[in-house]
């Protein structure tokens, strides 16, 4: 190797640790941006900042049960982050997983509250069929896409509209509980339930469940995938370009019908865990805007499973945060949504940690 | 105001201890010293990646020196982007024009400087100054032609008026012939030279050496960043400059021994294909055996194309056979064909010969990351990946700091032998090589040259498709000539054949007798 070839070498080095330092500093940054502009909507309004802060940033902590609520809708936003991370990676802009999540939660509750299992097949079971009616409902668009030419945005939101219509039809027919007066399926049997994590610490934590622990294994499994598989290394070259996999000998096709269906499988795991862990039954509108949400997640983890889980947790550590909040202060949770916003504006624009990382070269080489 | 602030004395530009290091990492320019003085066409070479066309971004503003001065007109300047250049006096004409499609050539040439008063556009004017330009240079347009509906090289004219019509004393003209024919060419360089006796200062990009020799005054060598000298047009050899580029001797010849042929590897009976766009093909029968080179020429577009797509598996025939090594390969997919031992060479590298945000090390790997010693037992592990990446930018001298660089970030010399290097490496049976050389340095066209040679010296069946027949006449053992989609000549061998003979046939002025083509093929009835 040459003197210049080392040099060269030294210097790539510097600069992707250089550049790694800087993304997690503007990370750092954005948060803080928003939380100031937060903090001047709230002194515009006339509401106190500090004490709205003060229970929005340390609410959630305070008491276990409250911990409980954060990781359970932390649980249910990864998933759902998981779920369109991966057919992001193929440059597939899957907006499906509210379907894919009804799907599995229908399946779910289809078999833990009508199919008598034993023990832990009861809780396993439910899970693989939300799973697999997840990426089946994955597949539907996947394949429009890849073998029809479908534009996949109209397939999924479509389908979305048709999901959710069935599933609060079926919620309010044919699967209503009888004699009850309110709108929900009968309860799943016992053994279906995934065990409060409340049970395991002998504290409250609201409905927090093992579904915890589950998520972060489909994390790490994901991560696995994307960069240890063959599967997952076509994935990445779909999404890189797609004529270059095709040359190279991977079927395109399959690939973007593959990342939908593990996809909705995730999706539909997410679903499950709403039924057999946090409501134990199936309610209307159940998922709230929560997949829309998990599609911020994803961006914001820029795909990155991993990363998802990071993005899931802080995110919804704001929401938990601006529902107390929203309880304690006169500051509505508009507030959250605010901050949420301005997190995700800064946090799609690439331009000003590229301009940071320049400025650094500049002076670095300046200086020598 | 614009060009006043220039000195009579000193040079037009200037670089003084120019360093440039990109966001990522990248030093394009290390401590560049250049004095290019008014009225004298300098040329600039060096191989792709050298830091020539990052030079001539920090003359226009395009990109900002990490340290050091730029110099326009005697003076050192801050150039906050092209429009200070521009209003210096400074215009450059871009390998991929910025042109309106829609506009009119005039309306191009003065767009942002239009003719008019209160905001209107005097399109009268425009046209007439247009002219007026064009006459003036030697350049010829039409003014009222629109820019989607006229030829590349008048394109670049526009260009080039454009520049003009902004009062430009420096005119920067990258890669400037690569678009155009040879009569274009001539004609572009009588209009630079009329450019250069009314005073005007031309840097001209190029790596075609025997270009630079006909039309610069002086030449500055670049290599690996670094301004390695200047000479005198006069006093440089197409191999000396080669040399200073290359920072060793370098002949330009290509050393090859006779083929030996062994069995014959592809053979093709009775192809046909109907194009859906793009050329059909209609009736192709030809061998290549093990061991030897077989050129394909012929004007662009005349089923080059189809025909080595068809044959990495990328579309399929309509009727005839393809038989790799005893297989057929007619019906396989493109993993298929690779199982067969077919490996490809893209004619364009970026469309679908690399993913350029990839990495090297996944570039490498995209028909072999499902097999041993890479993924074993379902798993992919990136320490193979990394380990055969290494090993393959060490074997093939692809110029890099990383393995885990993204392929966006490596010069075209440097993407295509990431491209040769995979194909290669996969020890294929048949290579199909297109346009191999394109875009591609001195330095690396010899490098492909020589692995093309030893992997036929190795046994491996080459088919050599090229719209330069320079290459084709020094690589190829056997030569075929396509025209209209149909074979219209066969070389056997190809000593003594010149450029001018070929173009006949290109042409399509001579043909060969049906029975001279398909001489000593067996097997002839089997698909028609």
């Amino acid at each position: 190797m040459t003197l210049i070839e080392a040099e060269d070498r030294r210097q790539y080095r510097a600069t992707r640790r250089r550049d790694l330092a800087v993304d997690l500093g503007m990370a750092l940054a954005t948060v803080l941006a928003a939380l100031t502009i937060g903090f001047l909507v709230m002194l515009a309004t006339g509401n106190d900042p500090v004490r709205a802060y003060e229970v929005m940033l340390t609410g959630p902590l305070e008491r276990s049960f409250r911990v409980g609520r954060w990781l359970e809708d932390a649980t249910t936003l990864t998933l759902l982050g998981l779920s369109v991370a991966i057919p992001f990676r193929a440059r597939q802009l899957s907006l499906g997983a509210e379907s894919q999540l009804y799907a599995g939660a229908l399946a779910a509750a289809a078999v833990a509250v009508f199919l008598p299992l034993p023990a832990v097949a009861a809780v396993i079971v439910p899970m693989v069929a939300a799973a697999m009616a997840g990426a089946g409902m994955g597949l539907v668009p996947g394949s429009m896409k890849a073998r029809l030419g479908a534009n996949e945005i109209v397939a999924t939101l479509m389908l979305n509209a048709i999901a959710v219509r069935v599933y609060d039809y079926l919620v309010n027919g044919p699967l209503k509980e009888p004699g009850s007066s309110a709108v929900h399926s009968k309860p799943i049997q016992r053994d279906s339930a995934l065990t409060p994590l409340s049970d395991w610490f002998g504290i409250p934590m609201g409905r927090a469940n093992v579904g915890l622990g589950l998520m972060l294994l489909t994390a790490v499994a994901l991560w696995l995938l994307i960069t240890r598989t063959p599967l997952g290394y076509r994935i990445r070259m779909t999404g890189a370009n797609p004529d270059f996999a095709a040359y190279g000998g991977i079927k395109v096709p399959r690939i973007i019908e593959w990342s939908f269906v593990i996809g909705g499988a995730v999706a539909g795991l997410a679903g499950a865990h709403l039924v057999q862990g946090v409501y134990g039954r199936l309610e209307p509108g159940l998922a709230g805007s929560l997949a829309f949400e998990g599609i911020v997640v994803a961006l914001l983890a820029r795909n990155n499973p991993l990363v998802v889980v990071v993005a899931g947790l802080c995110y919804s550590y704001l929401r938990a945060g601006g529902d107390i909040m929203e309880q304690q202060t006169d500051v509505g949770t508009e507030i959250v949504v605010v901050i949420q916003a301005v997190i995700v504006l800064l946090v799609t624009a690439q331009a000003p940690p590229d301009l940071l990382k320049r400025r650094i070269a500049r002076k670095q080489v300046g200086v020598r | 105001m614009m060009n006043e602030s220039w000195r009579k004395d000193g040079p037009a530009v200037a670089a003084r201890a120019v360093t440039k290091t990109y966001a990522n990492g990248v030093r394009a320019v290390r401590g560049v010293h250049l004095e290019v003085p008014p009225g004298e066409i300098r040329a600039v070479v060096g191989e792709n990646g050298a830091g020539k066309s990052t030079l001539m971004k920090l003359f226009y503003g395009l990109e900002q020196p990490s340290s050091g001065e730029i110099l326009i007109g005697g003076q050192p300047r801050t150039l906050r982007g092209p429009a200070s250049a521009i209003a210096l006096g400074v215009g450059m004409v871009h390998q991929n024009f910025m042109l309106v499609p829609s506009f009119t050539i005039a309306q191009n040439v003065v767009l942002g400087v239009e003719p008019g008063r209160r905001g209107l556009v005097d399109p009268k004017a425009a046209v007439e100054t247009t002219a007026r330009l064009a006459a003036g240079a030697g350049l010829a347009v039409d003014p009222r032609a629109r820019v989607d509906e006229v030829s590349v090289g008048m394109r670049q004219r526009a260009e080039i008026l454009k520049a003009l019509h902004r009062r430009a004393k420096v005119l920067i003209l990258d890669e400037p012939t690569a678009v155009l024919t040879p009569q274009e060419t001539e004609d572009l360089f009588a209009a630079v030279r009329r450019l250069r006796d009314g005073g005007m200062t031309v840097l001209f990009i190029s790596h075609k050496l025997r270009e630079v020799r006909e039309i610069s005054d002086r030449v500055s060598v670049m290599r690996a960043g670094s301004l390695v000298g200047t000479v005198t047009t006069a006093d440089a050899t197409e191999r000396s400059l080669a040399s200073m580029m290359v920072g060793r001797d370098l002949s330009l010849d290509v050393d090859r021994a006779p083929a030996r042929p062994t069995g014959v590897t592809l053979r093709v009976r009775g192809l046909r294909y109907e194009a859906p766009v793009g050329r059909s093909l209609h009736g192709l029968d030809f061998d290549v055996a093990g061991g030897e080179i077989v050129g394909v020429a012929g004007i662009e577009g005349n089923g080059q194309s189809e025909l080595a797509e068809i044959l990495a598996g990328l579309r399929r025939p309509t009727a005839g056979t393809v038989h790799v090594g005893g297989i057929d390969t007619a019906g396989l997919d493109v993993a298929g064909h690779r199982r067969a031992g077919v490996g490809y060479v893209p004619e364009d590298r970026l469309r679908n010969g690399a993913a350029l945000d990839g990495s090297i090390a996944d570039n490498l790997v995209v028909d072999r990351h499902d097999r041993p010693p890479l993924a074993r037992r379902g798993t992919l592990h990136p320490g193979a990946v990394r380990a055969h990446a290494e090993r393959l930018i060490e074997e093939y001298a692809i110029r890099t700091p990383d393995p885990s660089v993204p392929v966006r970030a490596l010069s075209g010399g440097n993407v295509q032998k990431v491209i040769v290097a995979r194909e290669l490496s996969a020890g294929p049976r048949l290579l199909i090589a297109s346009q191999v050389t394109r875009g591609v340095d001195v330095g690396a066209m010899r490098f492909v040259y020589e692995q093309l040679v030893a992997a036929r010296d190795a046994g491996a069946a080459v088919l050599l498709i090229s719209a330069d027949l320079t290459e084709l006449l020094a690589l190829s053992d056997r030569l075929l000539v396509l025209k209209d989609g149909r074979p219209v000549a066969r070389f056997d061998d190809t000593t003594g054949l010149t450029e001018k003979r070929v173009g006949l046939y290109m042409l399509g002025v001579e043909q060969h007798e049906q029975d001279h083509l398909t001489a000593g093929l067996e097997d002839l009835g089997e698909a028609s």
